[in-house]
């Protein structure tokens, strides 16, 4: 036992009363006194810590650091920004893994290598033979720093306490990481784990402060977790474990690189990188991959087998070494694969379904594992496995958990059902009758009993609605400018005056109203919008040369989801098929507005600056979804024709169009090209979308114009739902008719609503000084994770709005805020003493739970006629003849 | 580490009592603490012969798998299948959770008393 080496947190072990294994020759803990199970589910759902201070570190510096690495990590080091951190294999020469590992990048200079404990001798000949060719320095720093992984729902939590509430990392999402000081001690962070929790963290100390963390982060409520619950974790997450997933195969042989799902994002092909050691057989494998991914198993023999999750329906547990059977008729009754890595894992049970699935104290526990299989073998196959001697039932599957509900991980449980209500009749007519009398009262329910403060809708004029019903919702209208005739609008069918009659006015009123050149009013949502024009920028872009495939959008500057911006906006959303991949960082080319560092909620614009200067995006896209503030769009046009980048500037107002004006902002003056919006949330119009722009037909931009149009028509729409169009051009008169008023009320509204939230105890994000907003929309901080229940809370009261994840959060399901809107309540009269009663209601509710039901519904039965439309008796009496003659 | 005196020992670390005629097997306290959460057990079948010195059943734990060895040669008469549900109770109670018991007993190995045996568990542990 003395040849064992030890930790520096060895003596914290033994003080813990662990039991103590020989693991790749050091001395750790297998497991704690209450056992591999509780510790497993505690980290699940709390926090665990474990030692991971046995792992191999390596200091990669030099003049060739990033050559050198290139040459012997699987992974392109040049898509690693400074602060971030990236897994990787190293590859030997014949496409096998010597060892897997995660390359930091902490700070100028230098590369930070972490490997595993068993490899380390093997792994340090192997790159100090390589760096012979190389002007490297690789130093072995794995006693000079302490390494404590932090896991699992509350770990975010436990080190903001320890970093006295500071951000752990700048950017709230994996990988990140950062260098600071917790409790006087510098400490470096990296939001990486090996459990698969989506909120974890791994922590390097210097040596000396290794035990203050660990007895610190006992305090504040983690419990230390041990290799077997390590173990349990990582299998449960399907993530490889070297010797088991990779290095010999108990088949013969070693396992190939791409045999492991995770060598997708570990290997990199990209030209940036270059040749590097076991490239070719490499990209031997990932060739025969895609070709087995589309179940082409031409190429199989360069990638014959293939690792995959496997659930154990039979009786027993899973162990490595298991032979794999499958009843197939190709499989021919040989053995087909071999367990890799299975135990019997423990899970919480859930109660309820979708996001009001709760965690119970009840535990179950399944047997899974992973296993190296032939490579025809697919998710849900059945297969057989040869517990000693006897054929047990299994299942590939593609996952064992998720992680995508932050904070916990969801355990994945195959034959779970989704259960939707069943139809309570058969009968058509009764269909039909039940139908109406649900819809009757969803309608009175949201029109005279709830108080509606989702900020994205708004409520229509009853003449809005009624021309929405009338007969150009039934009918078609398709036209498109011709140049033959002078760029008169064309239309294919009979029957179209009134309604192009209606689109040109429309197109008219919303001119004005946006102070724009040239408006398209087809699109028939906001996301449509956005997505016509950024199919004609690329169009536009590729204009000059049409004989090859054309070339997505560069560099793009937007505000990032989770700091508000809408998806419309991303790369996950609209913008996913019009943004090209920087062949160097292999990364789709955003780029996000960064925020001030007291306030996520604004741009910070001299940083924004910096950024501009240094990737001069060919497109600049501000607007948000989550958004207290105006956008700084006249500072950045200044910047930008200063610095002579040429650029095109949008602006997605869906949320903030109807406060197009003096009392929020006028982009077109302030110097944005192009504005999109949804004319429906604090505009009042049908559910459709707008696009505008200030160019003429002398500027060079007036080709992308034409461009817009015809990716609108017939690039996006063929029936423009005529219907809501000529609804449209009623709202759009009640805009210009009423929208000082409404505007002014809006903001003051909001402000009002802001400071009561906040008088009346609730955290309101966002700047007091500038009484939190500047739009119609509130934030209000109810806790971490909590926003989905309070927000369900407040609609059984019948206060309607949505949960909303905060800068800080990590998603829908972490949500810690409602994010709020004043606009259609202001529609409806509410000024501020009822904004100021409403605040009560809701903090009656949210802090003290108290039922408001009652008095939400009496504040609203005050105010169920409609303002800032015509309203007068001579109105009412035309909309009424409208009704009888229509039968509307 | 708990060694009642009203059983015996094996040395693969079982133990047997006499109870009512039958032949009553279990596993100990140290063998259960050996492996950790107990999570499966696989159970003979009322009426199997069982062989002294061979593997009546197992045990799994989190980390590994282990045979129960059956220090006697029998018919099994009744067997605790309260424990295919609830294996972790051989971890609570590794007393209380008997595993089989055995009829017609024709052989016997060599056990040990519970001072013998816990002599001989603090030599396992060193």
């Amino acid at each position: 036992m003395s040849e064992l080496k030890r930790t520096i947190l060895y003596q914290a072990h033994l003080d813990a009363g662990a039991t103590m294994v020989d693991f790749g020759g050091w001395d750790m803990p297998i497991q704690y006194p209450e056992g591999i199970i509780a510790e497993h589910l505690y980290c699940r759902r709390h926090c665990g810590i474990f030692d991971v201070s046995h792992m191999g570190r390596i200091d990669v510096e030099g003049p060739d650091q990033v050559a050198f690495l290139q040459h012997v990590l699987s992974s392109n080091v040049l898509a690693l920004d400074l602060n971030q951190a990236q897994y990787c294999i190293i590859p030997d020469k014949n496409g096998y893994a010597i060892d897997d590992a995660y390359l930091y990048r902490f700070e100028e200079g230098k590369y930070f290598l972490v490997i595993n404990a068993g490899n380390i001798d093997k792994d340090w000949a192997h790159l100090m033979n390589e760096a012979k060719n190389f002007d490297v320095k690789l130093t072995n720093v794995s006693d000079k720093y302490a390494a404590i992984a932090v896991q699992g729902p509350e770990s975010k939590k436990i080190l903001m306490t320890l970093s006295g509430g500071r951000q752990l990392t700048p950017e709230n999402v994996k990988n990140a990481l950062n260098s600071l000081t917790m409790e006087g001690k510098p400490v470096r962070i990296a939001k990486t784990g090996y459990t698969g929790e989506p909120i974890g963290y791994e922590l390097y100390c210097n040596s000396e402060d290794a035990r203050y963390f660990w007895d610190r982060l006992i305090e504040l409520g983690a419990k230390p977790t041990a290799l077997g619950a390590r173990d349990t974790t990582r299998m449960e997450a399907a993530l490889p474990l070297y010797g088991h997933e990779m290095g010999e195969c108990e088949m013969g042989g070693e396992i190939q690189i791409y045999a492991v799902p995770l060598a997708k994002f570990a290997v990199s092909f990209d030209e940036a990188k270059g040749d590097f050691i076991g490239r070719e057989p490499l990209k031997k494998q990932f060739e025969a991959l895609k070709k087995i991914m589309n179940r082409d198993y031409s190429s199989i023999e360069d990638l014959p087998y293939r690792i995959q999750p496997i659930y154990l329906e039979g009786k027993g547990v899973l162990r490595k070494g298991f032979p794999i059977y499958c009843k197939d008729a190709w499989a021919e009754g040989k053995q087909i694969g071999y367990v890799t890595s299975g135990t019997m894992i423990p899970y919480y049970k859930t109660e309820g379904q979708g996001l009001e699935s709760v965690f119970t104290d009840e535990t179950g526990k399944r047997s899974i594992g992973l296993a190296y299989m032939d490579s025809r073998i697919c998710q849900d196959f059945d297969i057989e496995i040869d517990i000693r001697g006897r054929r047990q039932p299994a299942k590939v599957v593609g996952y064992h958990i998720r992680q995508d509900a932050a904070p916990y991980v969801r355990p994945i449980l195959p034959d779970v059902k989704i259960e939707t209500a069943a139809p309570s009749t058969d009968s058509y007519p009764e269909k039909m009758k039940n139908l109406v009398a649900a819809a009757k009262q969803n309608h009175l329910w949201r029109q005279t009993e709830c108080i509606n403060l989702i900020p994205s809708e708004n409520t229509q004029s009853r003449a809005v609605r009624m021309l929405s019903a009338s007969d150009p919702c039934n009918r078609y209208a398709e036209h498109k400018k011709q140049k033959a005739f002078y760029d008169a609008e064309i239309f294919y069918y009979q029957g179209t005056g009134f309604i192009a009659s209606v689109e040109a006015m429309l197109v008219e009123e919303m001119k004005k109203f946006l102070g724009a050149s040239q408006v398209e009013t087809r699109v028939t949502s906001g996301q449509m919008s956005n997505t016509a024009v950024f199919s004609a920028m690329m169009d536009f872009k590729n204009r000059v040369d049409r004989k090859r495939t054309p070339q997505r959008l560069g560099w793009v500057m937007n505000n990032h989801i989770v700091r508000g911006g809408h998806l419309s906006a991303q790369p996950m959303g609209a913008f996913h098929d019009y943004v090209a991949i920087d062949p160097v960082t292999e990364k789709q080319m955003v780029v996000n507005f960064p925020v001030c560092e007291d306030n996520p909620y604004k741009i910070d614009v001299e940083k924004t600056k910096v950024l501009l200067a240094q990737y001069k995006p060919e497109f600049i896209i501000f607007g948000k979804s989550m958004v207290l503030y105006k956008e700084p769009v006249a500072e950045i046009r200044k910047f930008v024709d200063e610095q002579g980048i040429k650029t095109t500037i949008m602006y997605d107002m869906a949320h903030v169009l109807g406060l197009i004006g003096d009392h929020f902002q006028k982009p077109f003056e302030e110097g944005a090209e192009i504005v999109t919006g949804s004319t429906h949330k604090t505009f009042f119009g049908a559910q459709r979308g707008v696009i505008g722009v200030n160019w003429k037909p002398e500027d060079l931009k007036w080709g992308l114009w034409e461009t817009i149009e015809t990716r609108t028509f017939p690039g996006s729409v063929s029936n423009h739902h005529l219907g809501t169009l000529l609804g449209q051009l009623m709202a759009a008169y009640e805009m210009n008719a009423f929208k000082d008023e409404y505007q002014k009320a809006v903001v003051e509204n909001a402000k009002h609503f802001a400071k009561c939230l906040a008088a009346e105890g609730l955290d309101v994000a966002g700047d007091p000084a500038m009484d939190y907003t500047e739009t119609h929309q509130v934030i209000v901080k109810v806790g971490y994770a909590h926003g989905p229940e309070v927000a369900d809370r407040l609609e059984a009261n019948n206060i309607v709005c949505n949960y909303q994840a905060t800068p800080e959060e990590e998603g829908f399901s972490a949500s810690g805020a409602l994010r709020m809107g004043v606009n259609e309540m202001t529609r409806f009269g509410f000024g501020k003493e009822d904004f100021a009663k409403l605040a009560h209601l809701i903090a009656d509710c949210v802090l003290h739970h108290a039922n408001v039901k009652e008095e939400v519904k009496k504040l609203r039965a005050e105010h169920l006629e409609m303002k800032y439309c015509f309203s007068d008796k001579d109105t009412e009496e035309l909309l009424n003849a409208f009704a009888s003659a229509t039968g509307i | 580490m708990n060694y009642p005196t009203d059983l015996k020992y094996s040395k693969t670390h079982e133990w047997v009592k006499e109870e009512d005629g039958l032949t009553v097997v279990g596993i100990s306290d140290f063998a259960q603490d050996s492996l950790g959460d107990i999570v499966f057990i696989g159970l003979p079948s009322v009426g199997d012969t069982v062989t002294m010195g061979e593997a009546l059943g197992d045990v799994e734990s989190v980390k590994a798998v282990s045979d129960i060895i059956c220090p006697v040669t029998g018919v099994v008469e009744e067997v605790n299948e309260d424990l295919a549900d609830a294996p972790e109770s051989l971890n609570s109670d590794p007393y209380g959770s008997w595993i089989i018991k055995v009829k017609e007993v024709s052989a016997t190995e060599e056990l040990l008393d519970a001072a013998a045996y816990e002599a001989f568990c603090a030599t396992e542990e060193a």
